[in-house]
């Protein structure tokens, strides 16, 4: 049965993240006027890296439970978008990643009191990733270039639980269709089965967020039914967790959301006893 | 505790395979009750995925074994584990990098499954939060049988994300509502079985699947080398990797 690989410090995860770069990341997002798709872009990335780092840190240490890479696409290629000392690499450990934030920021969070009120909390924000846009969007490079990452990685953790690439886009594909290289792309893994593949549409088109759907009834545009069909559908421990986290999902619930952060499928993953309390 | 007692307590640990001994972060602890010729028994395992919670199940465990409470009012009485958990999380002065201090702040969580065997009375209470279980095993018959499995009785009831008990304040007032309380009888030639979450599963599955396992863990293990085979035989039959406790109360009539 495939997805039962254990993930650990022998034997990490993968997470490869493909971010759209383009010129119409520009666009305003959900029909929120002064927030660009790219704002919302490098959010969802910051907070996913935050929170895969927050998972592994154990005690004063962190472990390297995953490796993590992203790709930026625009123009009309594709290339790694890590920056600082990480530039140019496509794949680190979780620590690696974890203590080379680009800076990190003093933010405040608004918090319960626990006494019916709320109070303003000093947190700190590593920031990986800043928003950035020019040119196409060439999503079918970007694809065959996660090809390549991903065989190299499946080739060396053979026995690994198989890749995770979440692309992250506004869906509108400059470099033809992408649903090919997508199919290729989930033609690889390791042998604890197929690479799974999800992706985050976010749209300038106003409307309520969607997550994880079975079908594609109801989304909104050609563009979201196409990254639906590229996405794949999500593991029984993953739809067992996802009801868990109070999500309403079924078997044939696929890993794609439209103008929602997907912050939650981060914790998809087994990687040991977690308090129902830190949801 | 075996000499001159009515009962006699075994109990045998070891880590998740591929980690250091070290790393193993269930805690557990027995202590004689003179009064009622008994004992109170102790097990809580560590959430894994949140930071110093060894350090908090063994505070779980001392802090039942020094109380004298059995019921859910004892999760009302663990203000002094707390500040103990946050003097020796943060001992180390050092600025900790910024995910240890975030992960830190959230807190350390566990299972705990309290128990006090009352040998004059014949009867046990118990309680717990989380899925660290407890069976009582008719051992009279030839294959034995489960009188009562506590909390959980089902394999299908284990999950990744229980609700734990927090060494942080926050919450701690509600803690005791998430509580369940069991009491039984004893009787004799019964025995009972105290296990962290992985191996209980894996005893009720195996008691599901109509190929009970009680006799193996109540009769086979001897030494630590014996627990050790059996949990590799477990883990090799599907029992997740993962800390492995199992304490084992026989009574002697």
């Amino acid at each position: 049965m495939p997805y039962r690989a254990e993930i650990s410090r022998k034997n990490p995860g993968c997470f490869l993240f493909l971010v759209d770069q383009s010129g119409s990341m520009e666009d305003p997002f959900g029909g929120e006027s002064g927030r660009k798709k790219a704002d919302e872009m490098a959010t969802i990335l910051n907070k996913l890296i935050h929170n895969i780092s927050l998972r592994c840190a154990k005690s004063d240490a962190i472990y390297d439970y995953f490796h993590v890479g992203v790709l930026g696409y625009s123009e009309d290629k594709s290339k790694p978008a890590l920056g600082g000392s990480l530039a140019g690499k496509e794949l680190v450990p979780i620590s690696e990643l974890a203590n080379n934030p680009l800076r990190i920021e003093d933010r405040t969070k608004k918090q319960d009191d626990g006494a019916g009120g709320i109070v303003e909390q000093s947190v700190k924000f590593p920031v990986w990733f800043d928003p950035t846009w020019s040119g196409g969007t060439p999503m079918c490079a970007a694809l065959k270039e996660a090809q390549g990452v991903i065989k190299k990685w499946s080739a060396e953790h053979a026995k690994g639980f198989p890749p995770i690439v979440i692309n992250i886009t506004d869906g509108e594909s400059s470099d033809g269709d992408p649903v090919a290289d997508a199919k290729a792309l989930t033609g690889l893994g390791t042998d604890d089965g197929p690479t799974l593949l999800f992706n985050v549409h976010l749209s300038s088109t106003a409307g309520a967020p969607i997550e994880l759907p079975g079908k594609p009834d109801g989304l909104p545009d050609q563009y979201a039914k196409q990254l639906f069909e590229m996405s794949s559908v999500l593991t029984p421990f993953m739809v067992g967790r996802a009801r868990e986290l109070g999500m309403a999902v079924d078997e044939t619930s696929r890993g794609f959301v439209f103008n929602a952060q997907p912050v939650q499928v981060i914790q998809f993953l087994d990687i040991g006893t977690r308090p129902a309390q830190l949801r | 505790m075996s000499s001159g007692s009515p009962f006699a307590i075994a109990a045998f640990w070891c880590q998740k395979a591929g980690n250091a001994v070290e790393e193993y972060e269930d805690a557990w602890s027995v202590r004689r009750v003179g009064e009622t010729a008994g004992c109170r028994v102790a097990i809580a395992d560590g959430a894994t995925e949140t930071s110093y919670s060894k350090i908090w199940a063994t505070l779980l465990v001392e802090s039942y074994l020094r109380d004298s409470v059995t019921g859910p009012e004892f999760f009302d009485r663990l203000e002094a584990a707390r500040r103990l958990w946050r003097q020796r999380a943060f001992r180390n002065t050092r600025p900790l990098p910024w995910y240890a201090a975030e992960k830190a702040k959230q807190g350390a969580f566990a299972t705990f499954l309290g128990f006090e065997l009352n040998v004059a009375g014949k009867v046990w209470r118990a309680v717990a939060i989380g899925d660290s279980c407890m069976f009582q095993l008719d051992a009279a018959k030839q294959e034995m049988r489960v009188v009562q499995a506590f909390p959980l009785s089902r394999s299908t009831e284990f999950g990744t994300s229980p609700y734990l008990v927090g060494s942080n304040p926050e919450g701690a007032a509600t803690v005791g509502a998430h509580a369940e309380v069991c009491q039984g009888s004893l009787r004799r030639d019964d025995l009972i079985l105290f296990a962290t979450d992985a191996l209980s599963a894996w005893l009720l599955r195996r008691e599901e699947d109509r190929a009970p396992a009680w006799k193996e863990a109540c009769e086979s293990i001897a030494e630590q080398s014996d627990f050790e085979v059996f949990v590799q035989r477990a883990r090799d039959d599907g029992m997740r990797n993962d800390d492995v406790t199992l304490l084992r109360v026989t009574f002697r009539g």
